[in-house]
């Protein structure tokens, strides 16, 4: 996975997590959107920083030859 | 509620770290430092990472997800003092994400790891008991009512002492290291987990701090009642340290006997409910 | 209505069957939905084996027919449970039940290794004979309370007999597979992960579906 792939990932996943974090505070959406954005969004989150700070810039990964 | 989900991985890792100790401290090793496990999780998440040529790609990623997704959900479920009878759905289906970890790889030591998660959950369906219990008392399984109920009652570790045992065990089962870890034991390098390295171990273990924050948190709200954080926080650690010894100073067991013990218990428990049952 | 589950979020009605959600049906159904697309998306992994007597190892490969068969089943078996999770009706659960069993039995079924059909017939037996009691508890809920809706039994004015709700779980745990079977040798040498995570999935979800259900009625 290309390094600006894995960062839009994380990013996908963390700007509506604070978005919702800002609109809960502001009770402008109800409990249960927030959770679900957190459910969907911390996964998600989780693996694309993981991915993007591992990631080499320019080409894509080491192919696996295994097997 | 992003910066309680990010505690509860880092304190569930922490946990996990100090279990280790313990259990080394306790086999006269110097074990490793107590935050090993969050360094564990860094160290992964810096690793490449790919998919194995065999692996069935959706799921071995996407299991991955789903992990990390249904402990997510249950801590919101705890803090929002939910139901938990939702607590216990996750944790069974955990057993799905071990099994979807183990098989999806196509590694035949992934895939009896998998498989022993599966035969254990047999075993560990009646210890959902504890549930009915729980309710017999209560008469709700919501979180709320339940701490409410023990700030009238006392808390339920006096009154169903049992019932605690059972959900002890369900914990200890769920523990590294311990007589019911078969799932992970080291005839099979690392169990389900062996084929996911790299990132999708760091998702893994943010699953893992995650679950085992979840896990006794649950235990104290449901058996000890509302206490304040900090204090909370050293409940934690004096059930994980109990655990650590349980962990320490007994053997893994066998796949057959792991499950036999564990029916037996649940058996017990089954005969428990029925008679408080009768009685109330 | 007694919030075993947590208050219900939604309620669907069809006429006098009522298809609900609260906080748990709904997170059993989304997960049944997440591994319905998993099998729908995913190839199936290509299970490594060791050839006896020397180094050599090999992948089993699952061929087209095979894969478009046990998907098709897959996915049956997920909706089958998607509409076990979330119906508020007690025949409609043994219907959707025993559908997921009989899924179940062609996942299985489907895989050509002789061993992997023994314990297929053998499972396949189980969930005939399950359906029975199963079946029986929806009748004798019917017969005793005059209705089949959850919602109406959940209200504690009628009593369903014991005997009932022990017949239904008894039903339920023989078209359930996954954590009795999965003890033999023969059904984890099925490759194809997806399809068979499905049947383990199925299982555990109509228990704890069950689980609720007793609690209610």
């Amino acid at each position: 996975m290309k390094k600006q792939y894995a960062l839009a990932l994380m990013l996908a996943a963390a700007v509506p997590g604070a978005g919702a974090m800002v609109l809960s505070s502001q009770g402008l959406i109800p409990f249960w959107a927030y959770a679900a954005v957190l459910i969907a969004g911390f996964p998600l989150f989780v693996l694309g920083l993981g991915l993007y700070w591992m990631a080499h810039e320019g080409e894509a990964d080491i192919p696996f030859l295994g097997y | 509620m992003i910066a309680e989900l990010l505690f509860a991985t880092f304190f569930g890792l922490l946990l996990l770290g100090i279990h280790r100790k313990v259990i080394a401290r306790i086999q006269r090793r110097p074990g490793p430092p107590v935050w090993q496990e969050i360094l564990h999780m860094l160290k992964f998440s810096f690793k490449t990472t790919w998919v194995p040529a065999t692996a069935s790609t959706a799921l071995f990623v996407g299991v991955v997800l789903v992990a990390i997704g249904i402990w997510t959900a249950a801590l919101l479920v705890i803090l929002s003092g939910g139901s938990l009878l939702v607590i216990f759905a996750i944790y069974m289906l955990h057993k799905i994400v071990e099994h979807g970890f183990g098989l999806s790889s196509g590694s035949p030591y992934g895939k009896f790891g998998g498989v022993r998660s599966v035969i254990s959950a047999a075993s560990e369906i009646p210890l959902f008991v504890t549930v009915a219990a729980i309710a017999i008392f209560t008469k709700s399984l919501m979180i709320s009512d339940i701490v409410a109920y023990q700030e009238l009652e006392g808390p339920l570790l006096a009154t169903i002492p049992l019932a605690a045992v059972a959900m002890y065990v369900v914990l200890l089962s769920k523990m590294p290291f311990g007589p019911f870890s078969i799932v992970e034991s080291k005839e099979l390098v690392s169990g389900y987990k062996t084929e996911h390295f790299g990132v999708w171990r760091a998702g893994l273990e943010v699953c893992n701090g995650l679950k085992t924050y979840v896990l006794l948190l649950t235990f104290i709200l449901v058996f000890i009642g509302s206490l304040p954080f900090w204090m909370v926080l050293i409940a934690m650690v004096l059930i994980t340290v109990s655990l650590s010894f349980v962990c320490a100073v007994s053997p893994m067991l066998s796949p057959y006997d792991s499950v036999t013990i564990q029916t037996l218990i649940a058996g017990l428990m089954v005969a428990y409910v029925a008679i408080l049952g009768v009685m109330s | 209505m007694n919030e075993i589950g947590g208050a219900p979020l939604f309620f669907l009605e069809f006429g006098d069957i009522v298809i609900y959600f609260t906080p748990f049906t709904l997170t059993l159904f989304l997960l049944a939905l997440v591994f319905s697309v998993f099998v729908l998306v995913s190839r199936p992994e290509r299970q490594l084996e060791i050839a006896f007597g020397g180094d050599a190892y090999y992948a089993k490969e699952i061929s087209l027919s095979e894969l478009r068969f046990r998907r098709f089943m897959s996915i049956a078996c997920g909706l089958a449970c998607m509409g076990a999770m979330v119906t508020g009706d007690v025949f409609d659960f043994t219907l959707f039940v025993s559908l997921v069993g009989i899924c179940n039995v062609g996942i299985v079924a489907a895989v050509r290794s002789r061993h992997v059909q023994n314990a297929a017939y053998q499972y396949g037996l189980v969930a005939l004979a399950g359906t029975v009691p199963m079946f029986a508890a929806a009748g004798m809920v019917a017969a005793t309370t005059g209705t089949l809706s959850m919602l109406e039994l959940a209200k504690g004015a009628l009593t369903v007999p014991l005997a009932a709700q022990a017949l239904l779980v008894l039903g339920v745990m023989g078209e359930g597979m996954a954590p009795f079977y999965a003890a033999k040798a023969e059904m984890f040498r099925a490759p194809g992960a997806p399809y068979v995570i499905m049947c383990s999935l199925s299982s555990l979800l109509i228990f704890l579906r069950v689980t609720e259900v007793i609690l209610l009625i």
